[in-house]
């Protein structure tokens, strides 16, 4: 004698495939999502407090490192053109307006090098001094060549790098840090392009928190 | 036990597809940028943009230490003739492709200082052409759309720069 089984287990069976495509389309935004929230933290080469990632902009990189760069570096360049560090944290402290911190460092072997302060949403960060980056140019150095840059919401220090809140709406902020910091190194040296987890970097500290 | 068969089936398919889809996403972005900017820029020109700010936001990241100047080029309708003055300073042509790959650069740099104070000529020509049917500078698009963007170094004196860039042209060959 045959039992035909409950209505909802019947639909169920008929809905299953669509159900699971759904399912393991969903499970991959997420997990692609997640990939790229954390930036190029995901990526091997720490420096410090610096992280890269070798094949930025390359033919040779792998899909989801494109991915990530298509969203927070679209149109990076090669290493051999240029290289970029990135720090979102201190220590696995997400980087926020509510402290400052202090970058210290001196000449690095490269043609030009810059250090820009990006909001939450990659963009650069709306401050009155219209000030975005320091360069190798015009940052007010030591007599030995070293320089400090304070980085925090409200004015500190010769250098100063301001930062504070993104130009994009606040709702749409789905990042735990609040800017972050980029360094491009152009034509970089030898040491980047061979030992880029040991060659001579800017120190960041966490200064204080309010 | 099949519950289990199909819940374990959809976690590895759903751990695979962010591959493909990671494959997908920068051809979905490349291809909104290539639209919206290029529709308001103009396709086969040269679109140089003022000093990047707070209010620049055509590309995420971009360096306010930096000029650029677009090219969204379309080769369908035949080669892409660029043409560039080098400045002293830091300077680079880098290609993308609809992917965002950098498939191609050319720089004043390293081993291309040569090229300082000199124009370059470009042709930039389509996946389905032959780069021995042209002359001088060659650039081979693995497609038929893309982005050429040219870089200045900004700091210090920034006057040959600004004229290294409005000196520049991109256009289709005749």
């Amino acid at each position: 004698m045959n039992q035909t089984p409950p209505k909802g287990i019947a639909i169920l069976k008929i809905l299953r495939w669509p159900l699971a495509l759904i399912a393991s389309l969903l499970i991959s935004a997420i997990l692609l999502s997640s990939f790229i929230k954390q930036g190029l933290g995901n990526t091997p080469v720490r420096n410090g407090q610096w992280t890269t990632a070798m094949s930025i902009g390359s033919t040779d990189s792998s899909s989801r490192l494109r991915a990530l760069v298509a969203i927070a570096g679209l149109l990076a360049s090669t290493r051999e053109d240029s290289m970029y560090y990135t720090v979102k944290e201190i220590d696995g402290v997400p980087l926020s307006l509510n402290c400052s911190y202090k970058i210290k460092g001196s000449e690095y072997d490269a043609n030009w090098w810059s250090i820009t302060a990006y909001g939450w949403d990659y963009y650069l960060i709306p401050n009155e001094e219209k000030r975005y980056s320091y360069n190798n140019e015009n940052l007010i150095k030591n007599e030995d060549g070293s320089w400090e840059i304070i980085v925090s919401a409200n004015k500190e220090g010769t250098n100063w790098l301001p930062v504070g809140a993104s130009g994009s709406d606040a709702a749409d902020k789905d990042l735990s840090q609040d800017f972050d910091l980029l360094l491009r190194l152009y034509t970089p040296g030898d040491a980047y392009l061979n030992s880029p987890d040991t060659a001579p970097l800017p120190q960041i500290t966490e200064e204080k928190c309010v | 036990m099949n519950w289990f068969r199909w819940i374990l089936a959809i976690l590895i398919i759903g751990w695979i597809g962010q591959f493909p889809m990671a494959m997908v996403l920068p051809n979905l972005i490349m291809e909104r940028l290539y639209q919206q900017a290029g529709q308001s820029l103009g396709y086969n020109k040269l679109a140089v943009r003022p000093r990047p700010d707070e209010t620049f936001r055509t590309v995420v990241r971009p360096s306010p230490d930096l000029y650029y100047a677009l090219c969204f080029y379309d080769l369908e309708q035949g080669s892409v003739n660029i043409n560039a003055e080098i400045p002293e300073r830091y300077w680079s042509m880098q290609f993308y492709q609809m992917n965002t790959a950098n498939f191609a650069g050319l720089t004043n740099q390293r081993d291309e200082e040569y090229r300082v104070g000199s124009e370059i000529d470009v042709t930039l020509i389509g996946p389905d052409s032959d780069p021995a049917a042209y002359k001088g500078d060659v650039i081979q698009s693995p497609t038929e759309r893309g982005l050429m963007l040219l870089r200045v170094s900004g700091i210090g004196d920034d006057t040959q720069a600004k004229a290294a860039l409005e000196n520049s042209s991109c256009q289709l060959k005749v």
